[in-house]
């Protein structure tokens, strides 16, 4: 008894100490005070303290009652409900609700001030904002959570059905109350709180069906969604597309320079006189609307029917369909600004957020129409054949197969359609941020991820490789001889090899090494390339660095390409090399030399007694890597134009480990993810946080990552097994894993 | 079989909603044109701040902030200006590769006017040419490489004289009292910048000249320090930042160096006067900045900043400061001339002549100084207080 | 001969922060065969700590001490430090370890949680007590005191503080595991830690012991190195990976070996690149310090892949 007054005492003191930790992790900046310790006296002897306390000794309350909560949180709707409540908190607390300058700027509390007593706004979206009453969206939102919640725990479906209908009313509502502000103000918005509200609420709804309609008290979400994705293959793909398309042509603005704001209705008016071609023409008159209904038609019935043929004339119309939306809108922003449009400058401005979505509802149709066209091949290939062991590949047997494909097929359409409509600071961090590392992470995930050696100096190659860049390009004081001047495309062979070349230099010396030895040396040769770079100031022109290194440019033929200072152009150019690597991996995962990689991973004794060229197998992992991340060096070099030695330190190479193995080690799309969220996050948390506190936050994020979730976000599926055990795991592939096995 | 894909979908929904609604939570669209600032006579303009504001290097960029934040703060008291300023922050960490994002965090905010910064030359020689195709004027306090000027960005300018002018004639006085001098740089841009410049200066003055680099992350100047004393030479110069100057100049002390002791601008600070002690008695400072006790503008600068911030102005807080005027003035000058736009700002500071604590500031065609202009001060720290002891070139 | 012992000198005493740290590397990785990447912020908390607890004991500034004032400080300093810097490990160890062993996580994971909170611990630090690099000690001695100046060849105090302490703390540590009982059980969960807990050492206790024990050393050296030089936020950073290096050199997990490899790290960097023999001219330069360190250490380790005295898990030698 006396024991457990300890444990539980023990709790308490370390959930209050969480409290205060948080408290002092908000509260103010020491700054320059020569009253020392001026942050912990503001942060600790100040009313708010009891807030944070409280939350301390709710967490304990939590922790405590959790054998009784429990049973309720295996319930179906519970997560679904989760996942929709942090939407809608995010939305309402973080995200902006309106980016245009002048009703307000920012986030709903700001705008929900000023729009509730604007006279120009309706008044159901004033009362939305709170005109009645204050904050009535909050309450709207705590209602239909309180709802859902008892639903869940007295398993009452009028409840239930309640929430669902109060969450599509305050998603709705809420959207259309910013349609209100957005039309009030007659101005693009790039601002998505309303939309992510909608989402969330759409997810909360979802959740209170399921509850409604469920009576068991175990939920199977999982099996219901590989039910839903494994149904008809490309159907919920259909849907998506579907929608996306209504969304683009009837809600969303198509061109928006200054003054002027047009949905795809007014945009033949808009161009009524001007030299547009005729193709242009037909597409905003009429044809666009054909092709609309054309690839929505064929993609369900092929989606519907499963017919093969019709999956591939589905693939047919939308690829058309996306070619001619392309052509056009080239044609017509081209138009504008050569017709002095104000605001716009040259093609492809302008253009809004409705015409992009178009283009990616026509990527998804088509998606849709190749999952259905190649639906036959991958089902048979697939699922109880035993796959080779150390597969961890993106691509799983079964019905969740089809789940990965349409992830697949959304995540490309986002990824080449989403980016245009941003504003020019996430342009150009997508770029010089995510894209880079992501990059970056998915090549020193095959030396981490999957040959399982820690490498703490992987940004040396891309050193390398941006230094290779520089040398070609005739930027730096040693001249390469004149018929070597390159242009930085052309850089990549050279780049690629050299880096080749020193994976295998530094790979050979220290193959003997293992583990925290490797760590130490690889990081030491990190450190090295960085000081050589900046001490050979007679190669490298030392901490100065290289100026004016060219951007690319692309002559094949009757294709002239040039990069100027448009980040959107880098973006695609990044993402063809993202691609490019990521499909070559995939097959390399799966091929002997993956299944070698794992091998030495998981025992390299073993791995050599079964006859596998260790030496040669690690080699190899250290050169492909390398010559990844020289790679990515070539595109920053290019892209930036100037490289110093300061972009080459050793905390970079740390943040690369950390974001494959934050993403989940050995998995590619985990790599992929945890780079893209972790670089996101800085720069999202400029909005959020003083800028100071950044890397604080992120620290905690990666701690609290791999408290609850060591494997990583999007873990590799062997990772998962050695973790979680077997049973949970797909197949038998991971059986050959001895469970609790480490790195 | 039960939770895992449900994990995952849950995991990429809030990914992707939250990276959505994270890509569209930024400021104003350039392309909105409704934003206040946009029209040319408006009632507020902003400034931006672009530097290090977290990371290693962090404390220029506040000491930087810090000055830009006085000088709006003193700009919106005077009620005859006719427009209120703001002043916006962006941190690219002192990193030529994080100065793209932060360049455009600035650029699409359709009310900045013009900008202070970026603090160092790697991140200005990275996004310069951004500014500069966006019209926006950059008003430079502290990016010192004697290079930037020959780069042909079209909208940079710079307050004070850079390494180029700063060091030879530092080498000069240097020359006049030791032969033989030992050169130390931090291995930073700056740094090794400015020390190679004094290098082959003082070579030419015929000095034998020793260099050596320690990295800016180094603590322990004892090998180095002993060094200097072994070596016999009568002079030892550092190229760096306070912090660690003052660190080195405890290493010194303690290895019995007697002979003379200098440094540059970034090491003029009270960081380095408190952080040294009595180590750092004695120890010269170049600087093309004036004497912060002789003008009177600057000693209320002084005073009033030690109020707002609780500390005294320290490195390239008062060029901040006049940085941020500079850019005030030109937008009162376009406001007087009619319109306020970034161009006809830019107009204004190119034709910028103006007299702040730090000098007396007007820009050559190339966005520098004109040459000869600016002259190069000599500073003691004499019992932990600054002292200035006049123009280099006449000083003894 | 002269110039030389300086530099010798000079190279000893940074070896020794080297030494000290790196004690509380290889003591961890003993047990549980990690790097614990967050130590060099239990060192910055150790410095901190010591700093805020001296400076409200002393005050600021300059102060003129007796000799046992001196020492006085001296013991204050380093018992605060060590407090600190072992209540920041064992913390540490609750939040960032344990909850992964618990839940049989893969290594790489201890490492970037490590990783994580040493960032966190690092950013907090500079939130809470600034992140300018000018926080210094009072002045409680004689900093240019030459405690010995025999022909040319001197030590000042603080050189032998810090070269006595580490020696003192390495033969506490060795003492310590080798002949007591909580030296044992580390031993024991070391070599085995399954069998050891069935012989009824309680594994989680050990380990926490462990890190406490490597906090205390790591904090005192952050008082040590902090009245030396500076304290700020991100001070353990550069000698965090040093005598992560200095601890791989000697070989991990050896106690002695850290010893050796911190000091013989230090005199390298000291000796190599200035290289006082070939007379008043540069040889190498301080410029290439850090890559003559890690050429050492890959140099000794491709002929002794495991350290100079070889891996011993949680032996003293």
């Amino acid at each position: 008894m006396s024991a457990d007054v300890k444990t539980n005492l023990k709790r308490l003191l370390a959930c209050l100490g969480l409290g205060v930790v948080l408290a002092l992790m908000i509260g103010d900046q020491e700054g320059n005070q020569t009253d020392f310790g001026f942050a912990f006296k503001a942060a600790v002897f100040h009313p708010r303290i009891l807030i944070f306390l409280g939350i301390g000794v709710l967490l304990y309350l939590a922790m405590t009652f959790r054998p009784r909560v429990a049973p309720y949180l295996t319930r179906a709707g519970v997560r679904p409900l989760a996942a929709g409540t942090a939407s809608v908190v995010a939305s309402y607390g973080l995200l902006n609700w309106s980016d245009s300058g002048n009703l307000t700027n920012g986030k709903l509390s700001t705008l929900a001030h000023g729009a509730r007593d604007t006279s120009g706004i309706s008044v159901i979206g004033r009362l939305f904002f709170g005109s009645a009453v204050p904050g009535l969206y909050w309450i709207l939102f705590v209602l239909a959570i309180a709802l859902a919640a008892a639903a869940i725990i007295v398993q009452k479906s009028a409840l239930a059905w309640g929430a669902a209908g109060l969450s599509v009313l305050a998603g709705v509502w809420g959207f259309v109350a910013h349609e209100m502000v957005r039309s009030y103000l007659h101005s693009p918005d790039h601002s998505t709180g309303a939309f992510v509200a909608l989402l969330g609420y759409a997810t909360i709804a979802s959740a209170s069906v399921t509850v409604a309609r469920t009576s068991g008290s175990e939920a199977a979400t999982g099996a219901f969604l590989d039910r839903i994705f494994g149904w008809k293959p490309g159907f919920p793909l259909f849907v998506i597309g579907t929608a996306a398309a209504l969304l683009g042509t009837f809600w969303a603005s198509w061109f928006s320079p200054t003054d002027k704001n047009t949905s795809v209705f007014g945009m033949s008016d808009l161009f009524h006189g001007y030299p547009i071609n005729g193709l242009t023409s037909a597409y905003l008159g009429w044809l666009v609307w054909v092709l609309l209904v054309a690839s929505v038609v064929v993609a369900g019935a092929a989606t519907w029917l499963q017919h093969k043929l019709l999956g591939w004339a589905s693939v047919l119309v939308g690829a058309v369909a996306l070619l001619i939306s392309l052509l056009s809108m080239h044609n017509f922003s081209r138009i504008a600004a050569d017709q002095k449009f104000d605001g716009a400058v040259q093609a492809w401005q302008n253009i809004g957020t409705g015409a992009w979505t178009l283009c990616a509802a026509f990527t998804v149709l088509a998606g849709a129409g190749w999952m259905v066209a190649r639906k036959p091949v991958d089902a048979a290939a697939d699922p109880v054949s035993p796959r080779p062991i150390g597969s961890d590949s993106l691509v799983s047997p079964g019905k969740s197969f089809a789940f990965t494909q349409a992830m697949l097929v959304v995540v490309l359409a986002g990824a080449l359609f989403y980016p245009p409509t941003a504003t020019g600071f996430w342009q150009t961090v997508l770029v010089t941020e995510i894209g880079t590392y992501v990059l970056l992470a998915v090549g020193l995930n095959v030396v981490v991820g999957w040959a399982g050696l820690l490498d703490l100096g992987f940004i040396a190659f891309y050193a390398i490789g941006s230094y290779t860049t520089a040398y070609l390009t005739d930027t730096l004081p040693v001249k390469p001889p004149h018929w070597l001047h390159l242009s930085p495309l052309m850089a990549i062979p050279f780049a690629i090899a050299i880096c080749l070349v020193a994976g295998v230099a530094l790979g050979f010396p220290t193959l003997r090494l293992r583990g925290d030895y490797l760590a130490i040396v690889t990081l030491g040769f990190g450190e090295i390339i960085r000081i050589v770079a900046i001490n050979a100031k007679s190669i490298t022109n030392g901490a100065q660095g290289a100026f004016g290194i060219p951007q690319p440019v692309v002559h094949l033929g009757p294709l002239h390409l040039k990069w100027g200072q448009d980040p959107l152009q880098y973006w695609y150019l990044l993402l063809v090399f993202i691609i490019v690597v990521v499909m070559l991996f995939r097959r390399l995962e799966n091929s002997r030399l993956g299944r070698a990689w794992a091998a030495v991973r998981e025992d390299e004794v073993a791995a050599q007694a079964t006859g596998v060229n260790t030496v040669r197998v690690k080699l190899l992992a250290f050169a492909i890597g390398a010559s990844t991340s020289g790679l990515a060096g070539v595109f920053f070099a290019s892209q930036i134009g100037y490289i110093n030695p300061d972009n080459f330190v050793l905390n970079n190479s740390i943040l690369v480990v950390a974001y494959v193995v934050f993403g989940g080690m050995g998995s590619l799309s985990g790599a992929i993810a945890g780079a893209a969220v972790l670089t996101w996050l800085p720069e999202f948390l400029k909005a959020q946080v003083p800028a100071e506190d950044r890397q604080m936050w992120i620290g905690a994020v990666i701690l609290l990552m791999m408290i609850f979730r060591p494997a990583g976000l999007l873990p590799a599926k062997r990772r998962a097994a050695e973790l979680s055990g077997l049973d949970k795991v797909y197949s038998a592939e991971t059986a050959a894993v001895p469970a609790g096995e480490g790195m | 079989m039960r939770t895992r894909p449900l994990a995952k979908v849950a995991a990429l929904g809030v990914v992707g909603a939250l990276a959505l609604t994270g890509c569209g939570s930024s400021n104003n669209s350039s392309k909105g044109g409704l934003s206040s600032g946009g029209g040319g006579n408006a009632t507020s303009y902003t400034i931006a701040f672009e530097g290090p504001l977290s990371g290693d290097n962090a404390q220029l960029g506040i000491n930087e902030y810090n000055g830009a934040q006085l000088a709006i703060a003193e700009a919106n008291k005077d009620s005859s200006l006719g427009f209120k300023v703001k002043l916006s922050k962006s941190d690219d960490q002192g990193d030529p590769a994080k100065a793209p994002a932060a360049a455009a965090s600035i650029i699409q905010d359709d009310t900045v006017m013009g900008v202070v910064g970026p603090s160092f030359s790697g991140a200005t020689k990275a996004v310069a040419a951004k500014f500069g195709a966006a019209g926006i004027s950059i008003v430079n306090p502290s990016a010192s490489a004697g290079d930037i000027q020959t780069l042909g960005f079209k909208t940079w300018h710079r307050i004070f004289p850079n390494d180029n002018a700063e060091g030879p004639a530092g080498a000069d006085w240097i020359a006049k009292h030791a032969k033989k001098v030992f050169v130390i740089n931090d291995l930073s841009a700056y740094g090794a910048g400015v020390s190679a410049s004094v290098a082959s200066q003082l070579k030419k003055d015929g000095d034998t000249v020793i260099t050596q680099g320690v990295d800016a992350k180094t603590t322990d100047y004892g090998p180095i320090s002993q060094q200097v004393v072994n070596s016999g030479a009568k002079a030892v110069w550092y190229g760096g930042y306070d912090a660690q100057a003052a660190l080195f100049a405890k290493a010194l002390a303690a290895a019995g160096f007697k002979g003379i002791r200098i440094s540059g601008n970034g090491v003029k600070s009270s960081v380095f006067t408190t952080g040294a002690g009595a180590a750092g008695h004695g120890w010269y400072f170049t600087c093309g900045c004036q004497d912060a006790t002789v003008a009177p503008s600057a000693k209320s600068f002084t005073a009033a900043y030690t109020a707002m911030f609780n500390t005294p102005p320290s490195t390239y807080s008062p060029e901040a400061y006049d940085a941020t005027n500079i850019l005030i003035q030109a937008i009162k000058a376009a406001k007087a001339a009619g319109s306020v736009t970034r161009s006809t700002v830019n107009d204004q500071v190119n034709k910028t002549d103006y007299t702040g604590i730090t000098g007396q500031i007007s820009f050559g065609t190339d966005g520098d100084l004109p040459p000869g202009k600016g002259t190069v001060n000599l500073f003691i720290d004499q019992g932990g207080n600054i002292k200035s002891l006049g123009d280099i070139t006449q000083a003894k | 001969m002269t110039d030389f012992l300086n530099f010798l000198i000079a190279g000893l005493t940074r070896g020794s922060i080297y030494a000290l740290i790196a004690l509380g590397y290889t003591l961890v990785y003993g047990v549980l065969q990690l790097i614990n990447f967050a130590h060099s912020e239990v060192f910055m908390s150790g410095a901190f700590g010591s700093l805020i607890i001296v400076q409200s004991v002393i005050g600021r500034g300059v102060h003129h001490l007796p000799w046992y004032g001196v020492t006085g400080v001296l013991l204050l300093g380093l018992t605060s430090g060590a407090l600190i810097g072992a209540i920041v490990a064992w913390g540490l160890e609750r939040v960032a370890y344990r909850p992964l062993r618990k839940r049989g996580a893969p290594k790489l994971a201890f490492l970037i949680s490590a990783i994580g909170m040493s960032f966190f611990l690092s950013q907090l630090a500079g939130k809470l007590f600034n992140r300018f690099s000018d926080n210094n000690f009072p002045t409680y001695y004689n900093v240019n005191k030459h405690l010995f100046d025999i022909r040319g060849v001197h030590i000042s105090l603080i050189q032998t503080i810090m070269i006595v302490s580490a020696v003192v703390m390495m033969l506490f540590l060795d003492t310590l595991v080798t002949h007591t009982k909580l030296g044992k059980s580390i031993r024991g969960v070391a070599e085995d830690a399954q069998t050891a807990a069935l012989m009824g050492i309680n594994i989680d206790k050990t380990i926490s012991r462990t890190f406490i024990i490597g906090g205390a050393l790591g904090g005192a050296a952050g008082f040590l190195f902090g009245s030396a030089f500076t304290v700020y936020n991100t001070m353990g950073f550069i000698p965090g990976v040093k005598a992560f290096a200095a601890a791989v050199l000697g070989g991990i997990g050896n106690i002695r070996g850290a010893m050796l490899g911190g000091l013989l790290l230090g005199v390298v960097e000291s000796l190599v690149p200035t290289a006082p023999w070939v007379g008043g001219h540069t040889w190498i330069g301080t410029q290439w310090t850090d890559v003559v360190a890690f050429v050492v250490l890959v140099l000794v380790l491709m002929f002794r892949p495991t350290g100079i005295l070889g891996e011993r898990l949680g032996r003293a030698a």
